[in-house]
């Protein structure tokens, strides 16, 4: 990318002029971008990953990527683009040794560690937080169910309300690729939670 | 608007029910949901798996996350050369690191070999065949000068004689 495209990047995108100021030896601004992007790394990871530590081990290792990868950085993409590749990377690639050491069960194993509770002031009754965990273990499993490209399609659509362009350069392929993608895997979430709706 | 399903485009129905169309595509689409069941069915199991993804809570996070990574940082910043060298080998165990550092030192061996050839020493037995050859040239010429002392000696007058 020319110099000048590089610039409009910078300028349109704050995180890449964050990151352009880490370049030049500014800690602070890794700071800011860490404070701004910490939790969407680690809650991305989680769903992907689905082990709460696993996530937090490797969310470190994006940031810690990202960091050491500073004298050498381009903004080529938006920040966030290039974050999540780092992310998405790292989290595929466990998921695969993972897949390969233990085997795919373990993603429909019941007993793998769940999200702790968030605290709220009202509190549900024993019979709501029953539902609420039958629901939220039925939703996990439906999205461990999705195979890996889909997951992160979904994930990063879902939550992090990236658009079709910026999904696909994180995951290196087209737009309309994207699309089929996001197609097919809310099609397999539709048919195994759409009775949720009844509920 | 063309059914989004008969025209193979149904992923505008997701787009719709995630919120992402236009004002003037949204209400066209909806105007056709009016008459069209089909569609209509898939933007409600949509609706239901949106809603139930937006239940998907994640974990907060440890308290300590940044602390542990600044110390990682820091460890990596006061990292010497060395250490930075070594530091690829350090979690390989030592019954994998044994035989790759002794085939990498035979290697530097073999190469250090090939590259400076130790000059090939003399001949052992050539040396000593000129040695004792001069040994024995040397035996014949004292054995030759005694006989001539001894000749010399016969042909003089006895100091006694004189």
């Amino acid at each position: 990318m020319s110099d000048m495209g590089a610039a409009a990047i910078a300028a349109l995108d704050y995180d890449a002029e964050l990151m352009l100021r880490v370049k030049d030896g500014d800690g602070t601004s890794f700071g800011v971008l860490l404070e701004k992007h910490r939790a969407s790394v680690i809650h991305f990871i989680y769903r992907l990953v689905q082990e709460q530590a696993i996530a937090e081990e490797l969310a470190q290792e994006v940031f810690l990527r990202v960091y050491r990868s500073r004298s050498s950085y381009e903004p080529t993409a938006k920040f966030k683009t290039w974050l999540f590749r780092i992310a998405t990377h790292l989290a595929l690639n466990w998921l695969r040794d993972e897949k390969h050491e233990r085997g795919q069960e373990r993603l429909d194993d019941v007993s793998a560690d769940l999200p702790a509770r968030q605290v709220s002031d009202r509190r549900p009754s024993v019979e709501q937080e029953l539902l609420y965990d039958v629901k939220r273990e039925e939703i996990r499993r439906a999205v461990a169910g999705l195979p890996e490209k889909q997951r992160a399609a979904v994930l990063m659509h879902k939550y992090e309300e990236m658009e079709y362009t910026q999904i696909a350069k994180v995951l290196g392929c087209s737009e309309s690729a994207v699309k089929s993608l996001l197609f097919r895997a809310y099609e397999t979430l539709r048919a195994r939670l759409a009775h949720m709706g009844n509920t | 608007m063309n059914c989004p399903i008969e025209s193979r485009e149904p992923e505008i129905l997701v787009a719709y029910a995630a919120g992402e169309l236009e004002l003037e595509t949204a209400r066209a689409l909806e105007r056709h949901l009016d008459g069209c069941a089909a569609c209509r069915l898939m933007v409600a199991d949509q609706a239901v798996v949106w809603r139930a993804l937006d239940a998907w809570e994640a974990p907060s996070v440890s308290p300590d996350f940044d602390r542990r990574l600044y110390r990682r940082i820091d460890d990596g910043v006061r990292l010497t050369w060395w250490e930075r060298i070594t530091r690829p080998f350090r979690p390989m165990p030592l019954r994998q690191a044994l035989p790759l550092t002794a085939s990498a030192g035979l290697l530097l061996m073999a190469g250090l070999l090939l590259q400076h050839p130790t000059p090939v020493a003399p001949a052992a037995p050539a040396g000593q065949i000129v040695r004792a050859n001069q040994v024995e040239r040397t035996l014949d010429d004292l054995e030759l000068l005694r006989h001539f002392n001894a000749a010399d000696t016969d042909q003089s007058p006895h100091p006694d004689a004189m």
